[in-house]
């Protein structure tokens, strides 16, 4: 049975015609509405892409575990500007009533979706934003994330900058939440080691001229130096780092994302830095294998760290409506089939921890060649602490 | 901070200001002359730099590279100027501002289509590649060095070319009268057209030139545009020796603020324009 | 009469009956009543905006300092778990921010033109990044309001701020309100000097006024309103980021300001009303909607020469005319 009901809004006093239609019919042909809140203009464009990309190369895949239902995507650019995000939410929850919503990258819009999304009839799975608080503090059982927690890729380097036997190391990065936290994790690790953090410097964001911070690290002459940069600030400090004769002379360690889709274009600069991270492009496994070259088929470019993301995303709604048998519509028992799910992922199986965060691997990479080469496990099936989350 | 890292410290600051002035002087001299606040100035800054890198791959030649944007951006001053800025100089400068917004949210478009949102790099050109040992283990890039001296030429030319030649005689004279000038049989707009290219190319070629020691990104002409007003406005508006000036002090309180008071440094620029203009409200050379 | 132009009662006397009755029509979507609620909001703000810089002729960039302030004192006032009164917030909100804006506005005007509108973008800046930097207010990330404010007056409460359609007609009142007070201002002894001197300062000051002061006091009733609208934008989603303090944000507030026509008042809703509702289907038609924004902003400056409201007006009193 079909029924079509069209109500005809007049809104914005004709400015805009919105025209909304709800179609009512019979739940198993209902498609799965998947609103996707991510950035496709701008700095992060790149990423958004990647992301969305990934997330549909899974569902189109796995169109034969959602038991014949579709699925029907509205994408909105956030343009990653952290005042819309609620808006876009309420708009995608409330106007769109999207089943899963998809979102973001940047953790301040992170924010303003969890404030409108948390608790309500929807899921929320976060493909990239690392901010600690989402599965902290904030953390709800509506609320997933498949990439990270940002103390997840900065602890484990603590251990590895000991192991290789640096006692002095200057810690560097953008003054925001993420970038803190970032360091936070590193200098819980490195200095209960013993390790020593002979100075921290914020960059103020997004300022990327940083000729004074490399100056004064010339000067202290660490053992080690740790940063957290990402995109264009990443391209840009590794470069100026070789420029100012500190590569090779001081070792430069940090979060992956350091090298993550900006290896081209630092060129040679970027050789021999040491990241750790829970993916790396170059992963022996099948899966991985199979994820770039098919990514690369169909998109026409290689794949990266946030297409894995994306990916994952994907692969873990198409696992949780098998599970289900096709029936989402239960909001408690789709919550548990999404808790339940192990995501035979490219970088490796992971499933999630109480606070709905990754338990996954992360990896020493060192860059060689242009590539982020995996060097070793640099810790196994870690887990967010979580600390601040009651669920 | 001891002297070396003070003397590193100092030509640091020294080198970012002279950037600065290559960007800023563009945005002075087309408000100086026109009386046209050039919201998008920095967007033609990111235009040179997205150019360079697309000729680089194309050609692999630094240089000819440089050439051939200087160029297209002269085109591309030479068409805005003649399909649209004309139309606004008898209206006020909010009309201008609206313009101006409007060609930012369309380069950053056309940035998007064209050339895609993943940071690009340029390789310094091969003959500067090298480093020279500084102090300590601080070794400082040839290329930066021949930035600064680039931009010290570029400020004499345009010294040169305004107080001596007869197009800056008349570049002077319409900023100072322009229906003197065209009473005199000037053609003026012809000239306004010229100052314009003038002032795009300039932005262009800075994008040009900083595109090896800088990442290539979206939005990273907005966020220089910003820095540039403050430079200009230090000087004061229309001044090619205040944005000289104005930039080489930006550059150093830039430098040293992040050395010295890192917990102001994202505020000490605004915090030092501000001083300035309590003082002088019309900027340092205000005509 | 209040409303002078034909064009101007035409378009209030169709825009606040209609509003009035829209969540009637709105019901089964909170959707709808909350865009429309943020463009009220932003309305205010633009109205405000459009007042210093339309009428008094003090261009600033630097307005989005005051519409994130609305949302960061309170944050910083209010206890984090207890509801408190709107009224008795909204004034302190009001009384603190116009302080600020009495001392920066007391350095702000001895500056004009494109000095002020570079000085007003210094302090913003400054508001910014501190902010931006600053993790006790999260930083970049910003910060939750957890509990809305209640809205008793003598133990009567009229709005229940957690519903979005009683926060509709609370944004729709405050935004008549304002409308109200600029053009009674603007009609008043005070508003024909502001215009005097808009119009011509040498002269005002010759006749023995002192400018400066009816500038200040414009400048802090302009901010206060400003900082009021985004009291409110933080109360819709209870979520404050430093990106309301951005540049971008007083820029964005400017081109819907000339859009609407500059210094019209009413104008600062119908340019709102046509940013937002271009932004919106734009971005619903095409991912190049940037493209065609700027397009669609760059031409509409060669064809309303006036803003929407004098494009309005002028084609009212063409009517007339024949």
């Amino acid at each position: 049975m079909k029924n079509k009901n069209k109500i005809l809004n007049t809104a914005l006093l004709g400015l805009s015609l919105v025209s909304l239609s709800t179609a009512l019919v019979a739940a198993e042909q209902d498609p799965i509405k998947v609103g996707v809140m991510l950035p496709f203009s701008g700095v992060y464009g790149g990423l958004g892409e990647a992301t969305r990309n990934g997330l549909k190369m899974a569902l189109q895949e796995h169109a034969a575990d959602l038991q014949g239902r579709t699925i029907e995507f509205i994408e909105m650019d956030t343009e990653a500007k952290p005042s819309r995000a609620p808006e876009i939410a309420n708009s995608l929850l409330n106007k769109s009533h999207a089943d899963f919503i998809i979102g973001p990258v940047h953790s301040g819009v992170a924010m303003g979706m969890i404030k409108v999304l948390k608790g309500k009839d929807t899921i929320m799975i976060i493909p990239n934003a690392g901010v600690n608080a989402a599965t902290g503090p904030l953390c709800a059982p509506n609320i997933f994330r498949t990439s990270f927690s940002a103390w997840q890729p900065s602890y484990p380097m603590g251990k590895v900058a000991l192991e290789k036997g640096f006692k002095k190391v200057v810690t560097l990065s953008w003054n925001y939440g993420f970038g803190q936290e970032s360091l936070d994790a590193f200098e819980e690790s490195f200095t209960s080691g013993g390790g020593e953090i002979v100075k921290k410097m914020l960059v103020p964001f997004p300022k990327t001229e940083f000729q004074s911070y490399l100056s004064e690290i010339g000067s202290i002459q660490p053992d080690a130096v740790f940063v957290f940069f990402a995109g264009g600030g990443a391209v840009k400090f590794v470069k100026d780092y070789d420029a100012m004769g500190l590569k090779g002379k001081i070792p430069l360690l940090g979060a992956g994302f350091l090298t993550e889709g900006t290896l081209e274009a630092q060129g040679d600069s970027a050789e021999g830095i040491l990241t750790t991270l829970h993916y790396a492009d170059p992963l022996k496994n099948e899966e991985n294998q199979t994820f770039r070259r098919d990514y690369a088929d169909k998109f026409g470019k290689p794949s990266d760290l946030y297409a894995v993301q994306g990916y994952d995303t994907g692969l873990m709604i198409a696992s949780a409506v098998k599970a289900l048998n096709g029936d989402i519509s239960d909001q408690k028992a789709l919550i548990h089939a999404l808790e339940n799910t192990k995501v035979k992922s490219p970088r490796g199986d992971f499933t999630f921890s109480k606070a709905h965060n990754p338990i996954q691997n992360i990896y020493l990479r060192r860059v060689e060649n242009g590539e982020n080469q995996v060097v070793k496990l640099a810790a196994s099936a870690l887990e967010d602490p979580a600390r601040g989350c009651s669920m | 901070m001891d002297s070396t890292l003070f003397i590193v410290q100092l030509i640091n600051g020294l080198q970012y200001g002279l950037l600065l002035f290559l960007i800023a002087s563009g945005l002075t001299l087309v408000f100086g002359v026109m009386g046209i606040l050039n919201l998008a100035h920095g967007s033609m800054f990111m235009v040179g730099a997205y150019l360079a890198w697309y000729f680089v791959q194309q050609t692999g030649s630094f240089a000819f590279s440089a050439v051939i944007s200087a160029v297209i951006a002269l085109l591309i001053g030479f068409i805005v100027e003649r399909t649209l800025i004309r139309q606004l100089y008898r209206r006020n400068h909010l009309d201008q501002v609206l313009l101006t917004i409007g060609m930012i949210f369309v380069f950053n478009a056309l940035q998007g289509l064209l050339w895609g949102n993943d940071p690009l790099g340029v390789d310094v050109p091969q003959a500067l590649s090298a480093s020279i040992p500084l102090a300590g283990i601080i070794e400082y890039p040839v290329y930066r060095i021949f930035v600064a001296v680039f931009c010290v030429v570029v400020a004499g030319v345009m010294y040169y070319v305004i107080s001596k030649t007869r197009l800056g005689m008349l570049i002077r004279a319409g900023e100072s009268n322009r229906e003197m000038v065209e009473c005199l049989g000037i053609d003026i707009s012809r000239l306004y057209t010229i100052v314009f290219a003038i002032g795009v190319m300039l932005s262009a070629v800075a994008g040009v030139v900083a595109a090896p020691i800088s990442s290539i990104v979206p939005g990273m002409g907005e966020h220089i545009l910003i820095t540039c007003f403050v430079v200009v406005v230090i000087g004061g508006m229309g001044s090619i020796k205040g944005a000289f000036i104005g930039a080489l002090m930006v550059g150093l309180v830039d430098t040293f603020a992040s050395v010295l008071v890192p917990e102001l440094s994202s505020m000490m620029i605004y915090i030092f324009m501000a001083f300035i203009l309590l003082l002088k409200p019309q900027g340092l050379f205000s005509s | 009469m209040l409303l002078n132009k034909r064009a101007e009662r035409l378009f209030v006397w169709i825009f606040f009956p209609l509003a009035l009755l829209m969540p009637m029509f709105l019901e089964q979507n909170e959707y709808y009543v909350n865009k429309l609620t943020t463009i009220m909001i932003l309305s205010i703000f633009v109205m405000s905006l459009d007042y210093l810089v339309g009428k008094c002729g003090l261009i600033t960039l630097g307005h989005a300092m005051f519409y994130g302030l609305g949302g960061y004192i309170f944050v910083m006032i209010a206890p984090e778990y207890e509801a408190v009164n709107f009224w008795i917030y909204t004034f302190y909100i009001c009384a603190i921010s116009a302080t600020v804006a009495f001392v920066i506005g007391f350095l702000v005007l001895r500056t004009n033109g494109i000095y002020m509108i570079m000085i007003t973008l210094a302090f913003a800046q400054m508001t910014f990044y501190y902010f931006s930097d600053s993790i006790d207010f999260g930083g970049t990330d910003g910060v939750f309001v957890y509990v809305k404010p209640e809205t008793s007056i003598f133990g009567l409460s009229l709005f229940d701020l957690d519903n979005p359609t009683h926060f509709y007609y609370l944004c729709l009142l405050s935004l008549f309100n304002t409308l109200l007070f600029f053009k009674v201002l603007i009609r008043s002894r005070f508003g024909r000097l502001v215009d005097a001197i808009h119009a011509n300062p040498g002269r005002t000051v010759a006749l023995g006024y002192n400018i400066f002061i009816y500038r200040l006091v414009s400048y802090v009733v302009a901010s206060a309103l400003g900082a009021y609208a985004g009291y409110l934008f933080t109360l819709q989603y209870g979520f404050v980021n430093p990106s309301m303090l951005s540049w971008t944000t007083s820029g964005t507030a400017l081109v819907m300001s000339i859009l609407g026509g500059m210094g019209s008042i009413y104008g600062a809703i119908l340019g709102t009303l046509v940013y937002e509702g271009l932004h919106y289907s734009l971005e619903h038609l095409t991912e190049h909607w940037l493209l065609f924004m700027g397009g669609l902003i760059i031409l509409m400056v060669m064809v309303f020469k006036k803003g929407i409201a004098g494009f309005l007006e002028d084609l009212l009193e063409k009517r007339d005319g024949k």
